[in-house]
């Protein structure tokens, strides 16, 4: 079973995303911010990571530029409510981008096409 | 005493079309350089368009404006309100004449008046008959055949041209004239110049600070609607789970709830529009306010202590948005605060200058690295704040000549000062 790691700082969205991804098939574990995203990374090995960007603490740019210097090879999304950090080129590290929508739709085709 | 006063005009909070009447006036003016008669051209893209035509229409009414601009002591404010009552009088005359003239500047030949603002250069035109580049229909509206042409110029930018005559008098314009009239002409461009620009930077800096706030409110509506939408999906894959269906009707209300507030508080922080300062008491203000609902159901928990100062001056600012700034600052306090904490509001007087009201708490206290961004529009301490709270409240105390001061400690609790200014200051009242 795949894991994937979701850090999302917003409750209601956490349980959204672990019922809705479960469902689909994967091993889900949810985390609130940046510390604790990277406690979990130290702790378990991951197949893909979501992430949120605009996050109390540290925000999910810095968690992939950390990410990056662990030199772990996981993809990465950004799951955020922003179109604009688009164009940061920090993001550019990561292998999707997809804006926050009344669908999940895109967010799980992603997932499954970065698992493929 | 023209100097002065024209550099006087420039430090005035007044508009521009303000103080170029201004400068019209101390050119126009017997103490001044002392023209009869001024009109001011004014450019627009590459066209140059009259404005304004200050002067008197007759001998008679010319020395009844002399006479009050040449009384002793006559000041700034003075000349603006004498210029606006005689303008709004010819308002059907002398500018009348001068509005529909247009010239373009980049088109040649070059006709007078346009010359002048084209290069840039003073032109006296001594004998306009013979003249052959003076426009005719402008000879027919000067209906002199002597006048003087300042461009109106900041470096490259042509802002303008005045145009200067002694229709009355019938006095030659001499070469010292011509030299005042030039320093006018430049002191007035470059002012025109700085304040274009500042309007310029103030523009970008709104559409900047629109622009941020547009990424926060679409942040914010964002995340509820995800969280709407998922639920909703799964209400509809899952009709018959009825624990999840009750589980998720409430979460749906619960981010629904959120959507309005997001709407709720930004509402008074976008209508905010600063109207001129009155002066009112700021006790009854602050007694409205502890008496809200709001603040009534939470004092319930932890007591607020009132000490406010007796007779103390009236305040200058708008009342309304006073309240709500006192408002914001008790509401934060009492949510610091745990059970058994205290908060205390406290307004007295500093020197005759200023009045302070000083909001404090016993609650948690702020962390040393966010005391930096307090008042900065959308930062927020809070898990759901919007971080406009603040942010309006210094907003209100900057409107208003006044400021803000915070002093926190950790695990100690919080101290807000507001200083207002006071009306005793301003000499209103003895």
């Amino acid at each position: 079973m795949k894991k994937l790691l979701i850090v999302e700082d917003e409750e209601a969205l956490c349980l959204l995303y672990k019922e809705e991804l479960s469902r689909e098939g994967y091993d889900v574990t949810t985390v609130h911010d940046t510390e604790q995203a990277l406690e979990m990374l130290g702790r378990e090995s991951f197949d893909l990571i979501v992430t949120d960007i605009r996050m109390p603490g540290r925000d999910g740019v810095e968690l992939i530029t950390e990410i990056m210097g662990l030199r772990k090879d996981i993809p990465i999304i950004i799951n955020t409510a922003y179109q604009s950090y688009r164009e940061d080129f920090m993001t550019w590290a990561a292998d999707a981008y997809v804006v926050k929508s009344s669908s999940l739709d895109e967010l799980k085709s992603k997932i499954k096409e970065l698992l493929s | 005493m023209l100097l002065s006063i024209i550099s006087q005009s420039f430090f005035q909070p007044f508009s521009i079309e303000d103080n170029l009447l201004v400068i019209l006036t101390a050119l126009t003016s017997g103490s001044g350089v002392g023209f009869n008669r001024a009109m001011l051209f004014r450019t627009s893209g590459e066209v140059l368009k009259g404005e304004l035509w200050l002067g008197p229409k007759s001998a008679e009414e010319a020395n009844s404006i002399w006479e009050v601009l040449s009384t002793p002591g006559i000041g700034y404010v003075e000349i603006i309100e004498h210029n606006r009552a005689l303008l709004s009088r010819q308002a059907d005359s002398l500018s009348k004449r001068l509005k529909p003239l247009v010239y373009s500047l980049d088109r040649e030949p070059l006709s007078i008046p346009a010359l002048a603002a084209a290069k840039r250069e003073v032109v006296w035109v001594k004998d306009a008959r013979s003249e052959p580049s003076v426009d005719k229909t402008f000879l027919d509206v000067v209906g002199v055949d002597e006048w003087l042409c300042v461009p109106l110029f900041s470096g490259e930018e042509v802002l303008g041209e005045v145009v200067l005559d002694n229709a009355i008098t019938r006095r030659p314009i001499e070469h010292k004239d011509v030299k005042l009239a030039s320093l006018c002409g430049l002191m007035a461009g470059n002012y025109m110049y700085a304040t274009m620009l500042h309007k310029k930077l103030v523009d970008m800096e709104r559409m900047a600070a629109l622009g941020e706030m547009a990424m926060f409110v679409i942040h914010q509506l964002r995340n509820p609607l995800a969280a709407i939408g998922g639920f909703t999906d799964q209400l509809v894959n899952f009709p018959n789970d009825e624990v999840r269906t009750r589980r998720n009707l409430d979460i749906i209300r619960e981010e629904i709830k959120r959507l309005e507030d997001v709407l709720f508080k930004l509402t008074p922080f976008l209508k905010m529009d600063m109207r001129k300062p009155i002066s009112f008491e700021l006790p009854p203000v602050v007694q409205a306010v502890l008496q809200g609902p709001n603040i009534q159901a939470k004092r319930e928990s932890i007591p607020i202590e009132v000490e406010i100062e007796d007779r103390l001056p009236e305040i200058l600012g708008d009342p309304t948005y006073v309240g709500e700034a006192l408002r914001n600052l008790l509401d934060n306090a009492l949510e610091a605060t745990e059970k058994g904490g205290r908060v205390s509001v406290r307004a007295g007087r500093q020197e005759k200058k200023w009045v302070i009201l000083c909001i404090q708490d016993t609650g948690k206290g702020l962390p040393e690295s966010v005391k930096d961004k307090l008042f900065d529009p959308f930062f927020s301490t809070k898990d759901r704040g919007m971080g406009v709270g603040l942010f309006y409240v210094k907003r209100v105390m900057d409107a208003y000549g006044g400021r803000i001061e915070v002093e926190s400690e950790l695990g100690k609790g919080t101290l807000f000062r507001l200083f207002f200014r006071s009306r005793e200051e301003k000499g209103e009242n003895p």
